[in-house]
Protein backbone atom coordinates (compact mmCIF):
# COMPACT_ATOMS: atom_id res chain seq x y z
CA UNK A 1 0.00 0.00 0.00
CA UNK A 2 2.83 2.44 0.83
CA UNK A 3 4.16 1.95 -2.69
CA UNK A 4 0.85 3.19 -4.13
CA UNK A 5 0.81 6.14 -1.75
CA UNK A 6 4.43 6.99 -2.56
CA UNK A 7 3.68 7.12 -6.30
CA UNK A 8 0.43 9.05 -5.66
CA UNK A 9 2.22 11.54 -3.41
CA UNK A 10 4.89 12.14 -6.02
CA UNK A 11 2.33 12.79 -8.75
CA UNK A 12 0.45 15.19 -6.51
CA UNK A 13 3.56 17.02 -5.33
CA UNK A 14 4.90 17.33 -8.89
CA UNK A 15 1.71 19.12 -9.91
CA UNK A 16 1.74 21.18 -6.76
CA UNK A 17 5.33 22.30 -7.36
CA UNK A 18 4.82 23.09 -11.05
CA UNK A 19 1.74 25.20 -10.19
CA UNK A 20 -0.67 23.01 -12.21
CA UNK A 21 -3.13 22.90 -9.33
CA UNK A 22 -3.14 26.68 -8.93
CA UNK A 23 -3.46 27.22 -12.69
CA UNK A 24 -6.35 24.78 -13.10
CA UNK A 25 -8.11 26.03 -9.94
CA UNK A 26 -7.86 29.58 -11.27
CA UNK A 27 -9.30 28.55 -14.66
CA UNK A 28 -12.28 26.86 -13.01
CA UNK A 29 -12.83 29.77 -10.63
CA UNK A 30 -12.60 32.54 -13.23
CA UNK A 31 -14.81 30.76 -15.77
CA UNK A 32 -17.43 29.98 -13.12
CA UNK A 33 -17.50 33.61 -12.01
CA UNK A 34 -17.69 34.81 -15.62
CA UNK A 35 -20.58 32.41 -16.31
CA UNK A 36 -22.39 33.55 -13.19
CA UNK A 37 -21.94 37.27 -13.84
CA UNK A 38 -22.26 37.42 -17.62
CA UNK A 39 -23.98 34.11 -18.35
CA UNK A 40 -27.59 35.21 -18.55
CA UNK A 41 -29.11 37.12 -21.42
CA UNK A 42 -32.30 37.73 -19.44
CA UNK A 43 -30.80 39.67 -16.56
CA UNK A 44 -27.57 41.44 -15.68
CA UNK A 45 -25.19 40.85 -12.76
CA UNK A 46 -24.78 37.79 -10.56
CA UNK A 47 -26.96 34.76 -11.33
CA UNK A 48 -27.84 32.54 -8.40
CA UNK A 49 -25.90 29.32 -7.88
CA UNK A 50 -28.64 27.18 -9.44
CA UNK A 51 -28.61 29.15 -12.67
CA UNK A 52 -24.84 29.13 -12.65
CA UNK A 53 -24.75 25.32 -12.47
CA UNK A 54 -26.86 25.16 -15.64
CA UNK A 55 -24.38 27.40 -17.39
CA UNK A 56 -21.41 25.47 -16.05
CA UNK A 57 -22.54 22.14 -17.49
CA UNK A 58 -21.12 22.90 -20.96
CA UNK A 59 -17.94 24.26 -19.41
CA UNK A 60 -17.36 21.12 -17.35
CA UNK A 61 -18.25 18.74 -20.19
CA UNK A 62 -15.71 20.45 -22.41
CA UNK A 63 -12.98 21.48 -20.01
CA UNK A 64 -12.76 18.75 -17.35
CA UNK A 65 -12.10 15.89 -19.84
CA UNK A 66 -9.39 17.81 -21.67
CA UNK A 67 -7.67 18.91 -18.46
CA UNK A 68 -7.77 15.32 -17.16
CA UNK A 69 -6.34 14.00 -20.44
CA UNK A 70 -3.58 16.63 -20.35
CA UNK A 71 -2.74 15.65 -16.79
CA UNK A 72 -2.46 11.95 -17.51
CA UNK A 73 -1.43 11.39 -21.13
CA UNK A 74 2.30 11.31 -20.38
CA UNK A 75 2.12 9.72 -16.94
CA UNK A 76 3.38 6.36 -18.22
CA UNK A 77 4.63 7.05 -21.76
CA UNK A 78 6.60 10.12 -20.64
CA UNK A 79 8.34 8.16 -17.92
CA UNK A 80 9.01 5.28 -20.30
CA UNK A 81 10.45 7.64 -22.92
CA UNK A 82 12.68 9.31 -20.34
CA UNK A 83 13.78 6.00 -18.83
CA UNK A 84 12.57 6.69 -15.29
CA UNK A 85 9.80 4.06 -15.50
CA UNK A 86 12.42 1.33 -15.80
CA UNK A 87 14.20 2.55 -12.69
CA UNK A 88 10.92 2.88 -10.78
CA UNK A 89 9.91 -0.67 -11.70
CA UNK A 90 13.28 -2.02 -10.60
CA UNK A 91 12.06 -1.13 -7.07
CA UNK A 92 9.65 -3.33 -5.12
CA UNK A 93 6.58 -1.88 -6.80
CA UNK A 94 4.35 -3.64 -9.34
CA UNK A 95 3.04 -2.14 -12.55
CA UNK A 96 -0.50 -2.22 -11.14
CA UNK A 97 0.64 -0.30 -8.06
CA UNK A 98 2.30 2.31 -10.28
CA UNK A 99 -0.91 2.68 -12.30
CA UNK A 100 -3.14 2.97 -9.24
CA UNK A 101 -0.69 5.36 -7.56
CA UNK A 102 -0.61 7.59 -10.60
CA UNK A 103 -4.40 7.46 -10.89
CA UNK A 104 -4.88 8.43 -7.26
CA UNK A 105 -2.23 11.17 -7.38
CA UNK A 106 -3.52 12.75 -10.58
CA UNK A 107 -7.10 12.25 -9.42
CA UNK A 108 -6.28 14.14 -6.25
CA UNK A 109 -4.75 16.95 -8.31
CA UNK A 110 -7.94 17.35 -10.34
CA UNK A 111 -10.21 16.90 -7.31
CA UNK A 112 -8.35 19.58 -5.34
CA UNK A 113 -8.27 21.94 -8.34
CA UNK A 114 -12.01 21.52 -8.99
CA UNK A 115 -12.87 21.83 -5.31
CA UNK A 116 -10.83 25.02 -4.90
CA UNK A 117 -11.89 26.55 -8.23
CA UNK A 118 -15.59 25.79 -7.98
CA UNK A 119 -15.62 26.18 -4.19
CA UNK A 120 -14.10 29.67 -4.13
CA UNK A 121 -16.29 30.75 -7.07
CA UNK A 122 -19.36 29.32 -5.30
CA UNK A 123 -18.43 31.27 -2.17
CA UNK A 124 -18.10 34.52 -4.12
CA UNK A 125 -21.45 33.93 -5.85
CA UNK A 126 -23.11 33.06 -2.53
CA UNK A 127 -21.98 36.40 -1.11
CA UNK A 128 -23.82 38.19 -3.88
CA UNK A 129 -27.05 36.20 -4.14
CA UNK A 130 -29.67 34.80 -1.77
CA UNK A 131 -31.12 31.29 -1.28
CA UNK A 132 -28.04 29.28 -2.14
CA UNK A 133 -28.64 25.53 -2.68
CA UNK A 134 -25.31 24.21 -1.43
CA UNK A 135 -26.44 20.57 -1.72
CA UNK A 136 -27.01 20.83 -5.46
CA UNK A 137 -23.72 22.63 -5.92
CA UNK A 138 -21.86 19.93 -3.98
CA UNK A 139 -23.43 17.15 -6.06
CA UNK A 140 -22.40 19.04 -9.18
CA UNK A 141 -18.80 19.40 -7.98
CA UNK A 142 -18.57 15.72 -6.99
CA UNK A 143 -20.02 14.64 -10.35
CA UNK A 144 -17.47 16.84 -12.12
CA UNK A 145 -14.67 15.23 -10.11
CA UNK A 146 -15.99 11.79 -11.10
CA UNK A 147 -15.98 12.83 -14.75
CA UNK A 148 -12.37 13.99 -14.32
CA UNK A 149 -11.39 10.66 -12.77
CA UNK A 150 -12.86 8.82 -15.78
CA UNK A 151 -10.70 10.78 -18.17
CA UNK A 152 -7.59 10.42 -16.02
CA UNK A 153 -8.08 6.63 -16.13
CA UNK A 154 -8.58 6.81 -19.90
CA UNK A 155 -5.45 8.99 -20.22
CA UNK A 156 -3.47 6.38 -18.28
CA UNK A 157 -4.78 3.70 -20.65
CA UNK A 158 -3.55 5.68 -23.67
CA UNK A 159 -0.30 6.38 -21.89
CA UNK A 160 0.18 2.63 -21.38
CA UNK A 161 -0.75 1.68 -24.94
CA UNK A 162 1.54 4.14 -26.68
CA UNK A 163 5.26 4.21 -26.08
CA UNK A 164 5.76 7.87 -26.95
CA UNK A 165 4.30 10.97 -25.35
CA UNK A 166 3.37 12.41 -28.73
CA UNK A 167 1.26 9.41 -29.74
CA UNK A 168 -0.37 9.27 -26.29
CA UNK A 169 -1.27 12.94 -26.68
CA UNK A 170 -2.64 12.30 -30.17
CA UNK A 171 -4.73 9.40 -28.89
CA UNK A 172 -6.04 11.41 -25.95
CA UNK A 173 -7.08 14.32 -28.18
CA UNK A 174 -8.80 11.94 -30.61
CA UNK A 175 -10.74 10.40 -27.73
CA UNK A 176 -11.76 13.79 -26.38
CA UNK A 177 -12.89 14.77 -29.87
CA UNK A 178 -14.84 11.51 -30.19
CA UNK A 179 -16.73 11.91 -26.94
CA UNK A 180 -17.15 15.69 -27.04
CA UNK A 181 -18.22 16.01 -30.67
CA UNK A 182 -18.34 12.91 -32.84
CA UNK A 183 -20.33 10.53 -30.62
CA UNK A 184 -23.43 12.72 -30.48
CA UNK A 185 -23.21 13.57 -34.18
CA UNK A 186 -23.01 9.87 -35.17
CA UNK A 187 -26.01 8.90 -33.02
CA UNK A 188 -28.02 11.89 -34.21
CA UNK A 189 -27.07 11.08 -37.80
CA UNK A 190 -28.40 7.54 -37.46
CA UNK A 191 -31.63 8.82 -35.92
CA UNK A 192 -32.11 11.41 -38.70
CA UNK A 193 -31.37 8.81 -41.38
CA UNK A 194 -33.94 6.46 -39.90
CA UNK A 195 -36.67 8.72 -38.52
CA UNK A 196 -36.12 12.05 -40.23
CA UNK A 197 -35.03 15.42 -38.91
CA UNK A 198 -38.48 16.29 -37.54
CA UNK A 199 -38.12 14.00 -34.51
CA UNK A 200 -35.76 16.49 -32.89
CA UNK A 201 -38.40 19.20 -33.01
CA UNK A 202 -41.15 16.93 -31.70
CA UNK A 203 -41.26 17.17 -27.90
CA UNK A 204 -43.37 14.01 -27.65
CA UNK A 205 -41.03 11.82 -29.71
CA UNK A 206 -39.52 8.92 -27.82
CA UNK A 207 -36.37 7.48 -29.35
CA UNK A 208 -35.48 3.80 -29.56
CA UNK A 209 -33.86 2.21 -26.49
CA UNK A 210 -30.56 1.58 -28.29
CA UNK A 211 -30.22 5.32 -28.90
CA UNK A 212 -30.49 6.13 -25.20
CA UNK A 213 -28.27 3.20 -24.27
CA UNK A 214 -25.59 4.17 -26.79
CA UNK A 215 -25.71 7.79 -25.63
CA UNK A 216 -24.73 7.00 -22.08
CA UNK A 217 -21.80 4.78 -23.09
CA UNK A 218 -20.15 8.15 -23.65
CA UNK A 219 -18.95 9.13 -20.15
CA UNK A 220 -19.64 12.81 -20.83
CA UNK A 221 -23.29 11.98 -21.51
CA UNK A 222 -23.42 9.72 -18.44
CA UNK A 223 -22.10 12.66 -16.39
CA UNK A 224 -24.67 14.97 -17.93
CA UNK A 225 -27.52 12.56 -17.11
CA UNK A 226 -26.15 12.04 -13.60
CA UNK A 227 -26.21 15.78 -12.93
CA UNK A 228 -29.65 16.15 -14.55
CA UNK A 229 -31.05 13.43 -12.31
CA UNK A 230 -29.67 14.90 -9.12
CA UNK A 231 -29.34 18.65 -9.45
CA UNK A 232 -32.65 20.51 -9.34
CA UNK A 233 -31.79 23.45 -11.63
CA UNK A 234 -30.51 21.18 -14.39
CA UNK A 235 -33.50 18.83 -14.15
CA UNK A 236 -35.75 21.55 -15.49
CA UNK A 237 -33.74 21.64 -18.70
CA UNK A 238 -34.23 17.96 -19.41
CA UNK A 239 -37.11 17.26 -21.72
CA UNK A 240 -37.33 13.48 -21.68
CA UNK A 241 -35.27 10.62 -20.29
CA UNK A 242 -36.01 6.88 -20.45
CA UNK A 243 -36.88 5.12 -17.21
CA UNK A 244 -33.61 3.15 -17.11
CA UNK A 245 -31.63 6.39 -16.77
CA UNK A 246 -31.02 6.19 -13.05
CA UNK A 247 -28.37 7.53 -10.71
CA UNK A 248 -26.97 4.06 -9.86
CA UNK A 249 -26.66 3.20 -13.56
CA UNK A 250 -24.86 6.45 -14.35
CA UNK A 251 -22.50 5.94 -11.42
CA UNK A 252 -21.95 2.36 -12.55
CA UNK A 253 -21.10 3.49 -16.09
CA UNK A 254 -18.63 6.10 -14.86
CA UNK A 255 -17.04 3.66 -12.41
CA UNK A 256 -16.88 0.99 -15.14
CA UNK A 257 -14.94 3.43 -17.30
CA UNK A 258 -12.46 4.01 -14.48
CA UNK A 259 -12.00 0.36 -13.49
CA UNK A 260 -12.10 -0.92 -17.08
CA UNK A 261 -9.51 1.60 -18.29
CA UNK A 262 -7.15 0.89 -15.40
CA UNK A 263 -7.48 -2.90 -15.78
CA UNK A 264 -6.90 -2.73 -19.53
CA UNK A 265 -3.92 -0.41 -18.95
CA UNK A 266 -2.56 -2.95 -16.47
CA UNK A 267 -2.94 -5.88 -18.89
CA UNK A 268 -1.20 -3.90 -21.64
CA UNK A 269 1.57 -2.58 -19.40
CA UNK A 270 2.20 -6.01 -17.92
CA UNK A 271 2.88 -7.48 -21.34
CA UNK A 272 5.36 -4.81 -22.31
CA UNK A 273 9.11 -5.11 -22.10
CA UNK A 274 10.89 -2.09 -20.72
CA UNK B 1 23.33 -15.51 -4.95
CA UNK B 2 22.20 -15.45 -8.58
CA UNK B 3 21.45 -18.58 -10.56
CA UNK B 4 20.39 -18.23 -14.17
CA UNK B 5 19.21 -21.27 -16.09
CA UNK B 6 18.57 -21.35 -19.82
CA UNK B 7 17.66 -17.68 -20.03
CA UNK B 8 16.30 -16.87 -23.44
CA UNK B 9 14.82 -13.66 -24.82
CA UNK B 10 13.67 -12.83 -28.32
CA UNK B 11 12.66 -9.43 -29.63
CA UNK B 12 10.68 -10.23 -32.75
CA UNK B 13 13.00 -12.24 -34.93
CA UNK B 14 16.12 -11.19 -33.04
CA UNK B 15 17.43 -13.48 -30.32
CA UNK B 16 18.89 -11.13 -27.72
CA UNK B 17 19.81 -13.87 -25.22
CA UNK B 18 20.10 -17.44 -26.38
CA UNK B 19 19.68 -19.88 -23.51
CA UNK B 20 22.47 -18.73 -21.21
CA UNK B 21 23.18 -20.17 -17.75
CA UNK B 22 25.54 -18.90 -15.06
CA UNK B 23 25.84 -18.41 -11.34
CA UNK B 24 27.11 -15.51 -9.26
CA UNK B 25 28.42 -16.33 -5.81
CA UNK B 26 27.75 -14.25 -2.70
CA UNK B 27 30.40 -11.58 -2.17
CA UNK B 28 31.67 -11.86 -5.72
CA UNK B 29 32.06 -9.17 -8.35
CA UNK B 30 30.86 -10.84 -11.52
CA UNK B 31 31.12 -9.07 -14.84
CA UNK B 32 29.12 -9.48 -18.00
CA UNK B 33 31.44 -8.43 -20.77
CA UNK B 34 30.57 -8.06 -24.39
CA UNK B 35 30.11 -5.67 -27.27
CA UNK B 36 26.91 -3.64 -27.67
CA UNK B 37 24.02 -5.97 -28.46
CA UNK B 38 25.68 -8.98 -26.81
CA UNK B 39 22.76 -9.45 -24.40
CA UNK B 40 24.18 -7.92 -21.21
CA UNK B 41 21.41 -5.41 -20.54
CA UNK B 42 18.72 -7.90 -21.57
CA UNK B 43 20.08 -10.35 -18.98
CA UNK B 44 20.00 -7.65 -16.30
CA UNK B 45 16.47 -6.58 -17.26
CA UNK B 46 15.33 -10.20 -16.97
CA UNK B 47 16.81 -10.46 -13.46
CA UNK B 48 14.89 -7.31 -12.49
CA UNK B 49 11.63 -8.54 -14.02
CA UNK B 50 11.53 -5.67 -16.49
CA UNK B 51 11.04 -7.97 -19.48
CA UNK B 52 9.28 -11.25 -20.21
CA UNK B 53 11.70 -14.16 -20.68
CA UNK B 54 12.02 -17.91 -21.00
CA UNK B 55 14.08 -19.92 -18.55
CA UNK B 56 14.53 -19.50 -14.81
CA UNK B 57 16.22 -16.97 -12.59
CA UNK B 58 16.83 -17.60 -8.91
CA UNK B 59 18.03 -14.96 -6.47
CA UNK B 60 19.12 -16.27 -3.11
CA UNK B 61 17.24 -19.48 -3.93
CA UNK B 62 13.97 -17.68 -4.73
CA UNK B 63 12.37 -17.88 -8.16
CA UNK B 64 12.46 -14.34 -9.55
CA UNK B 65 9.04 -14.62 -11.19
CA UNK B 66 7.28 -15.72 -8.03
CA UNK B 67 9.08 -13.46 -5.55
CA UNK B 68 9.43 -10.27 -7.56
CA UNK B 69 8.86 -7.80 -4.73
CA UNK B 70 10.97 -9.66 -2.17
CA UNK B 71 13.82 -9.94 -4.61
CA UNK B 72 13.66 -6.32 -5.67
CA UNK B 73 13.98 -5.28 -2.03
CA UNK B 74 17.34 -7.08 -1.99
CA UNK B 75 18.63 -5.43 -5.14
CA UNK B 76 20.20 -2.06 -5.85
CA UNK B 77 20.21 -1.23 -9.56
CA UNK B 78 22.09 1.36 -11.55
CA UNK B 79 20.75 1.44 -15.13
CA UNK B 80 22.94 2.18 -18.12
CA UNK B 81 21.05 5.41 -18.78
CA UNK B 82 20.07 6.86 -15.45
CA UNK B 83 16.93 8.97 -15.69
CA UNK B 84 15.64 10.94 -12.74
CA UNK B 85 13.02 13.64 -12.42
CA UNK B 86 14.44 17.02 -13.39
CA UNK B 87 12.10 18.88 -11.04
CA UNK B 88 13.29 17.09 -7.91
CA UNK B 89 16.38 17.92 -5.88
CA UNK B 90 18.99 15.24 -5.19
CA UNK B 91 17.61 14.80 -1.67
CA UNK B 92 13.98 14.62 -2.85
CA UNK B 93 15.03 12.06 -5.46
CA UNK B 94 16.59 9.80 -2.85
CA UNK B 95 13.60 10.37 -0.55
CA UNK B 96 11.23 9.17 -3.27
CA UNK B 97 13.20 6.01 -4.02
CA UNK B 98 13.75 5.30 -0.32
CA UNK B 99 10.00 5.48 0.29
CA UNK B 100 9.39 3.26 -2.73
CA UNK B 101 11.67 0.68 -1.14
CA UNK B 102 9.91 1.05 2.20
CA UNK B 103 12.97 2.60 3.87
CA UNK B 104 11.95 5.28 6.31
CA UNK B 105 15.12 5.72 8.36
CA UNK B 106 17.75 6.12 5.66
CA UNK B 107 20.51 8.65 6.32
CA UNK B 108 20.17 10.32 2.94
CA UNK B 109 22.64 13.19 3.52
CA UNK B 110 25.27 10.58 4.46
CA UNK B 111 24.49 8.66 1.27
CA UNK B 112 24.90 11.82 -0.77
CA UNK B 113 28.22 12.43 0.98
CA UNK B 114 29.36 8.96 -0.01
CA UNK B 115 29.06 9.94 -3.66
CA UNK B 116 30.39 13.48 -3.15
CA UNK B 117 27.06 15.18 -3.71
CA UNK B 118 26.48 16.56 -0.21
CA UNK B 119 26.84 20.15 -1.41
CA UNK B 120 24.28 19.56 -4.15
CA UNK B 121 21.63 17.96 -1.94
CA UNK B 122 19.13 20.76 -2.51
CA UNK B 123 19.90 21.40 -6.16
CA UNK B 124 17.47 20.20 -8.80
CA UNK B 125 18.66 17.14 -10.71
CA UNK B 126 17.75 18.84 -14.01
CA UNK B 127 20.82 21.05 -13.56
CA UNK B 128 23.22 18.17 -12.85
CA UNK B 129 26.07 17.12 -15.13
CA UNK B 130 26.09 13.56 -16.47
CA UNK B 131 28.72 12.59 -13.92
CA UNK B 132 26.65 13.96 -11.05
CA UNK B 133 23.55 12.12 -12.30
CA UNK B 134 25.58 8.91 -12.49
CA UNK B 135 26.85 9.40 -8.94
CA UNK B 136 23.29 10.09 -7.74
CA UNK B 137 22.31 6.91 -9.59
CA UNK B 138 24.94 5.03 -7.65
CA UNK B 139 23.61 6.56 -4.42
CA UNK B 140 20.04 5.43 -5.15
CA UNK B 141 21.31 1.93 -5.92
CA UNK B 142 22.86 1.84 -2.43
CA UNK B 143 19.61 2.70 -0.63
CA UNK B 144 18.92 0.21 2.11
CA UNK B 145 22.36 -1.40 1.74
CA UNK B 146 21.20 -4.01 -0.80
CA UNK B 147 22.58 -7.54 -0.73
CA UNK B 148 23.00 -7.51 -4.49
CA UNK B 149 24.14 -4.59 -6.62
CA UNK B 150 23.47 -4.64 -10.34
CA UNK B 151 25.44 -2.02 -12.23
CA UNK B 152 24.79 -1.73 -15.95
CA UNK B 153 27.66 0.02 -17.73
CA UNK B 154 28.35 2.17 -14.65
CA UNK B 155 30.98 4.41 -16.25
CA UNK B 156 29.53 4.85 -19.72
CA UNK B 157 29.55 8.45 -20.83
CA UNK B 158 31.56 9.69 -17.89
CA UNK B 159 34.75 11.70 -18.20
CA UNK B 160 37.98 10.20 -16.88
CA UNK B 161 37.57 11.67 -13.39
CA UNK B 162 33.92 10.64 -13.14
CA UNK B 163 34.73 7.10 -14.27
CA UNK B 164 37.59 6.92 -11.77
CA UNK B 165 35.30 8.02 -8.93
CA UNK B 166 32.65 5.44 -9.83
CA UNK B 167 35.26 2.66 -10.16
CA UNK B 168 36.74 3.62 -6.78
CA UNK B 169 33.30 3.40 -5.20
CA UNK B 170 32.65 -0.02 -6.77
CA UNK B 171 36.00 -1.26 -5.45
CA UNK B 172 35.09 -0.03 -1.97
CA UNK B 173 31.74 -1.82 -2.13
CA UNK B 174 33.46 -4.98 -3.26
CA UNK B 175 35.91 -4.76 -0.38
CA UNK B 176 32.94 -4.45 1.98
CA UNK B 177 31.75 -7.84 0.76
CA UNK B 178 28.88 -6.77 -1.51
CA UNK B 179 27.78 -9.05 -4.32
CA UNK B 180 28.02 -7.08 -7.53
CA UNK B 181 26.83 -7.97 -11.01
CA UNK B 182 28.55 -5.61 -13.36
CA UNK B 183 27.98 -5.15 -17.07
CA UNK B 184 30.52 -3.41 -19.20
CA UNK B 185 32.07 -3.26 -22.61
CA UNK B 186 35.17 -1.60 -21.17
CA UNK B 187 37.70 -4.38 -20.83
CA UNK B 188 40.11 -2.62 -18.50
CA UNK B 189 37.26 -1.81 -16.14
CA UNK B 190 36.14 -5.42 -15.95
CA UNK B 191 39.71 -6.61 -15.51
CA UNK B 192 40.27 -4.13 -12.70
CA UNK B 193 37.03 -4.71 -10.80
CA UNK B 194 35.75 -8.23 -11.29
CA UNK B 195 36.53 -11.57 -9.74
CA UNK B 196 34.94 -13.55 -12.55
CA UNK B 197 33.75 -12.65 -16.00
CA UNK B 198 31.27 -14.04 -18.51
CA UNK B 199 32.02 -13.04 -22.05
CA UNK B 200 28.86 -12.64 -24.08
CA UNK B 201 28.62 -12.43 -27.82
CA UNK B 202 25.43 -12.39 -29.85
CA UNK B 203 23.34 -13.57 -26.92
CA UNK B 204 25.53 -16.50 -25.90
CA UNK B 205 28.16 -16.96 -23.22
CA UNK B 206 31.38 -17.78 -25.05
CA UNK B 207 33.59 -17.98 -21.97
CA UNK B 208 33.16 -17.78 -18.23
CA UNK B 209 35.89 -17.82 -15.57
CA UNK B 210 38.40 -15.61 -13.77
CA UNK B 211 40.51 -13.42 -16.02
CA UNK B 212 43.58 -15.43 -14.98
CA UNK B 213 42.00 -18.80 -15.76
CA UNK B 214 40.61 -17.57 -19.04
CA UNK B 215 44.08 -16.53 -20.19
CA UNK B 216 45.45 -19.93 -19.21
CA UNK B 217 42.66 -21.87 -20.88
CA UNK B 218 42.81 -19.87 -24.04
CA UNK B 219 46.58 -19.97 -24.11
CA UNK B 220 46.85 -16.21 -24.20
CA UNK B 221 50.51 -15.77 -23.31
CA UNK B 222 52.19 -12.96 -21.43
CA UNK B 223 54.23 -10.36 -23.26
CA UNK B 224 57.91 -9.81 -22.46
CA UNK B 225 59.04 -6.20 -22.66
CA UNK B 226 62.82 -5.65 -22.78
CA UNK B 227 64.57 -2.30 -22.86
CA UNK B 228 68.06 -2.38 -24.39
CA UNK B 229 70.84 0.14 -24.90
CA UNK B 230 70.39 -0.35 -28.63
CA UNK B 231 68.41 -2.68 -30.90
CA UNK B 232 69.72 -4.25 -34.11
CA UNK B 233 67.94 -6.19 -36.91
CA UNK B 234 70.04 -9.24 -36.04
CA UNK B 235 68.69 -9.27 -32.47
CA UNK B 236 65.09 -9.12 -33.74
CA UNK B 237 65.71 -11.93 -36.25
CA UNK B 238 67.33 -14.20 -33.67
CA UNK B 239 64.59 -13.62 -31.07
CA UNK B 240 61.88 -14.21 -33.68
CA UNK B 241 63.51 -17.54 -34.58
CA UNK B 242 63.22 -18.87 -31.02
CA UNK B 243 60.70 -21.66 -30.31
CA UNK B 244 57.29 -20.39 -29.07
CA UNK B 245 58.15 -16.73 -29.57
CA UNK B 246 55.81 -14.67 -31.76
CA UNK B 247 54.65 -11.14 -32.51
CA UNK B 248 58.06 -9.52 -31.97
CA UNK B 249 57.81 -5.74 -32.21
CA UNK B 250 60.36 -2.94 -31.83
CA UNK B 251 59.75 0.59 -30.65
CA UNK B 252 62.87 2.67 -30.11
CA UNK B 253 65.16 0.65 -27.84
CA UNK B 254 62.34 -1.59 -26.62
CA UNK B 255 61.60 -5.08 -27.93
CA UNK B 256 58.30 -6.73 -27.12
CA UNK B 257 57.48 -10.37 -27.78
CA UNK B 258 54.75 -12.80 -26.84
CA UNK B 259 56.23 -15.96 -25.40
CA UNK B 260 55.59 -18.87 -23.06
CA UNK B 261 57.01 -18.29 -19.52
CA UNK B 262 59.89 -20.76 -20.05
CA UNK B 263 61.18 -18.81 -23.06
CA UNK B 264 61.90 -15.59 -21.18
CA UNK B 265 65.46 -16.48 -20.20
CA UNK B 266 66.26 -17.74 -23.70
CA UNK B 267 65.17 -14.43 -25.18
CA UNK B 268 67.37 -12.41 -22.82
CA UNK B 269 70.31 -14.74 -23.41
CA UNK B 270 69.86 -14.52 -27.18
CA UNK B 271 69.78 -10.75 -27.07
CA UNK B 272 72.98 -10.59 -25.02
CA UNK B 273 74.72 -13.05 -27.36
CA UNK B 274 73.73 -10.83 -30.27
CA UNK B 275 75.51 -7.91 -28.61
CA UNK B 276 72.63 -6.34 -26.75
CA UNK B 277 72.79 -4.84 -23.24
CA UNK B 278 69.61 -5.26 -21.26
CA UNK B 279 68.67 -2.11 -19.33
CA UNK B 280 65.35 -3.30 -17.96
CA UNK B 281 62.71 -5.96 -18.59
CA UNK B 282 59.26 -6.89 -17.38
CA UNK B 283 56.46 -9.31 -18.08
CA UNK B 284 53.14 -7.84 -19.10
CA UNK B 285 50.32 -10.25 -18.20
CA UNK B 286 47.72 -10.81 -20.92
CA UNK B 287 44.96 -8.26 -20.85
CA UNK B 288 41.29 -9.02 -20.95
CA UNK B 289 41.26 -7.31 -24.29
CA UNK B 290 43.45 -10.03 -25.75
CA UNK B 291 41.31 -12.72 -24.17
CA UNK B 292 38.16 -11.05 -25.38
CA UNK B 293 39.37 -10.69 -28.96
CA UNK B 294 40.55 -14.28 -29.05
CA UNK B 295 37.31 -15.64 -27.59
CA UNK B 296 35.06 -13.62 -29.85
CA UNK B 297 37.16 -14.48 -32.92
CA UNK B 298 37.02 -18.17 -32.05
CA UNK B 299 33.26 -17.91 -31.50
CA UNK B 300 32.70 -16.30 -34.88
Amino acid sequence: MYEILTVAKKEFMDNWRNKWIIAVSSIFMILTLVISYFGSLRSSGWQDLEATIGGMMSLVQLLVPIIALMLGYAAISGERERGSLMLMLSYPVTRLEVLIGKFLGLGAVLAVAESIGFGVAGGVIALNVTGVQWGDYLVFILSSILLGLVFIAVALLFSSIFKKRSTSLGGAIMLWFLFSMIWGIILSGIIIARYGFEVFTDPDWVGPTWYYAASIINPISAFSVLVSLNVTPVQTNVIRMPSFYTTPLMLLILLAWIVGSLLLAHVILNRQDL
Amino acid sequence: MISIKNLRKEYGTVTAVDGISFEVKRGEVFALLGPNGAGKTTTIKAILGLIQYEGDIFIDGMNARENEKRIKKMIGYLPEKVAFYDNLTALQTLQFYAELKGIHDADLPALLKEVNLERDANRKVGGFSKGMVQRLGLAQSLLGTPELLILDEPTTGLDALGAFEVRTKIRELSEQGNTILLSSHILSEVQELSHRVAILNKGSIVAIDTVENLSKKLDVQPKLRIELEHVSDEMVQQVSALDGVRDVTVEGNVIEAICPPNAKLSIIKTLEEAGGTVVDFKTVEPSLEEIFIKVVKDHV
